[in-house]
């Protein structure tokens, strides 16, 4: 397991980001998320570069952009998933998502799951 | 790969950016990228080809500036939501992180058969490919009456920085009643909605110091514009009766300006002893660009929707607000996205990484009030004939204000973020 961050970790820099990370609760605990094969890291650090405009590659949060990086890479499927299938609100991310096939997002798990928090994000 | 030509650009990329410790003779065993320009194309590019090739590829980047003011967000220092510090960026990182060369240097022209920079000193760098990310250059005479001579009488700050400062400090000086005057810039040009949230945020500013009988008229040269009917609920509910919206067939076009009276004159009326006047001129593509012959009538700068390449000369990239990218809006979301696109194709052409198959997106946010933020974007795909929309949204006028404030607190963290993916 990556080690969570946002809510649990975050201080006043998350509070804002707590909107849209609540938003996932229930997905984050469902059980019935697939178990996907291990994705391709490399693809995903491709991939990356347009999630990385907003969302920072240190793992720091700001504003309402939650951090997306050590994520266990189950969750970060099914909540990519959750915007894939417009369950979940959001107008950049379901547009985002929407473009992205199983082997893609599971790719972005896997890169951004390998990430470390980098320590000065966490003050 | 050694020739005379990297021979000779080692030793002028050392004399300017004295003090790296290069040697004035390097063999250059390594393909190299020159970058003109440190903006949201420019600097994101130079990082990604740095960072990604871990030094198989030398960067270098001409840049005179030592720091960088975006464009966006300069709004948000015109209402009062920033400061000037929180718009202004080093790019110290991109060397010290990256090895990149800045090059404290205007480019002032690509010899394209030579393949070198010609730098403001008359010293030459070669490249192996270009990247042109120049931004925009206005067009001085396209507002009757009005010239480069007059933009510290009626500013544009459409270019960030001193013009930006004098564009709060006139705003600061409009007394309640006075009368301020934009001119809106015709199509295309860099940040659709951005006249409109400067609209909302002087309206902001005038509003939030007791000067709600200052009055803002906006004249645009075009029926319609970026987001039109949320800016325009938006002045209704937060700005009643502050700002009024004229397009060309109420206002009947714009027939002249006189800096020297502080008069704006259209076919249908006159506005005298205006206490500001903001004009936004038509705008094109940097001048370096369109000096080397990489635009076309449209004083824009035709690219390849697959790699951002140049249509006129395949070992230059053109990016963000100078190019031609379809259905992508000039924003520096859109320049940032552009940039990894090129940064990768041109990977793969000097080193053989894998490239992929290219992918854009783009949002702006736009604040019109605080805790009132709306956004429009898109995801973008390659098509032959032009970078395609594939999928777009916009906010709704019909959004609760929780959900809004949420929206603005997305903006805040996206500036943030890349910033981050600019200068880190």
């Amino acid at each position: 397991m990556g080690q969570r961050v946002g809510p649990k970790t975050g201080k006043a820099g998350a509070a804002l980001s707590l909107a849209l990370l609540v938003l996932c609760g229930p997905v984050q605990a469902s059980s019935d998320a697939k178990a996907s094969p291990k994705g391709d890291a490399a693809f995903g650090e491709y991939l990356s570069g347009t999630c990385v405009t907003c969302h920072q590659v240190s793992g720091k949060s700001a504003g309402g952009i939650p951090p997306i990086v050590a994520w266990p890479e189950d969750q970060f499927i099914a909540v990519m998933n959750a915007y894939r299938s417009k369950d979940r609100e959001n107008q950049v991310m379901r547009t985002i998502a929407a473009a992205l096939n199983d082997e893609e997002i599971a790719a972005l798990a896997a890169y951004f799951g390998g990430l470390i928090l980098q320590p000065d994000t966490k003050k | 790969m050694i020739n005379r030509r990297h021979l000779l650009a080692g030793a002028g990329a050392v004399t300017a950016a004295a003090g790296l410790g290069m040697p004035v003779v390097k063999a250059q065993a390594k393909p190299r990228v020159v970058v003109i320009g440190g903006g949201p194309g420019g600097a994101t590019a130079a990082k990604y080809i740095a960072k990604d090739s871990q030094g198989a590829i030398d960067v270098v980047l001409v840049e005179p500036r030592e720091t960088f003011v975006t464009c966006f967000h300069s709004n948000l220092y015109l209402g009062g939501f920033k400061n000037f510090d929180e718009i202004t960026h080093r790019y110290d990182k991109l060397s010290s992180a990256y090895g990149i060369r800045h090059v404290r240097q205007w480019a002032n022209a690509i010899d394209r058969d030579k393949r070198e920079v010609v730098l403001g000193d008359g010293s030459r760098i070669g490249y192996d490919r270009l990247v042109v990310s120049p931004g925009i250059d206005l067009r001085y005479d396209s507002v009757p009456g009005w010239g480069k001579e007059h933009e510290e009488t009626m500013p544009h700050a459409w270019l960030a920085g001193p013009q930006t400062q004098l564009l709060r400090k006139q705003l600061d000086g409009v007394k309640d009643g006075g009368v301020i005057v934009m001119i809106a810039p015709p199509n295309p040009y860099r940040c659709p909605p951005g006249p409109y949230e400067r609209v909302s945020m002087m309206a902001h500013q005038l509003k939030t110091t007791s000067r709600t009988k200052a009055k803002i008229i906006v004249l645009d040269p075009k029926e319609t514009f970026s987001k039109q009917g949320l800016f325009q609920q938006g002045w209704e509910r937060h700005y009643p009766g502050m700002v009024e919206w004229l397009g060309p067939k109420v206002h009947d076009g714009i027939k002249s300006v006189d800096p020297r009276t502080m008069t704006v004159t259209t076919g249908f009326e006159t506005y005298k002893d205006c206490a500001l006047v903001n004009v936004i001129p038509a705008q094109r593509a940097g001048k370096i660009a369109v000096d080397a012959g990489l635009a076309n009538a449209s004083g824009f700068c035709p690219i390849n929707p697959e790699s951002m390449a140049s249509t006129q000369d395949p070992n230059i990239y053109v990016l963000g607000d100078a190019s031609i990218a379809g259905d992508m809006p000039k924003s520096g979301f859109s320049a940032n996205s552009q940039a990894k696109v090129a940064a990768m194709m041109i990977r793969g052409d000097l080193v053989k990484a894998r490239t992929f198959p290219a992918r854009y997106a783009n949002t702006c946010w736009s604040l019109i009030a605080p805790d009132d933020t709306v956004k429009v974007g898109g995801r973008y795909e390659p098509k032959p004939d032009k970078i395609t929309a594939s999928e777009t949204f916009v906010s709704k006028t019909d959004e609760t204000a929780d959900y809004r404030k949420q929206v603005q607190a997305e903006n805040m963290g996206w500036y943030d973020g890349i910033i981050a993916d600019m200068f880190s």
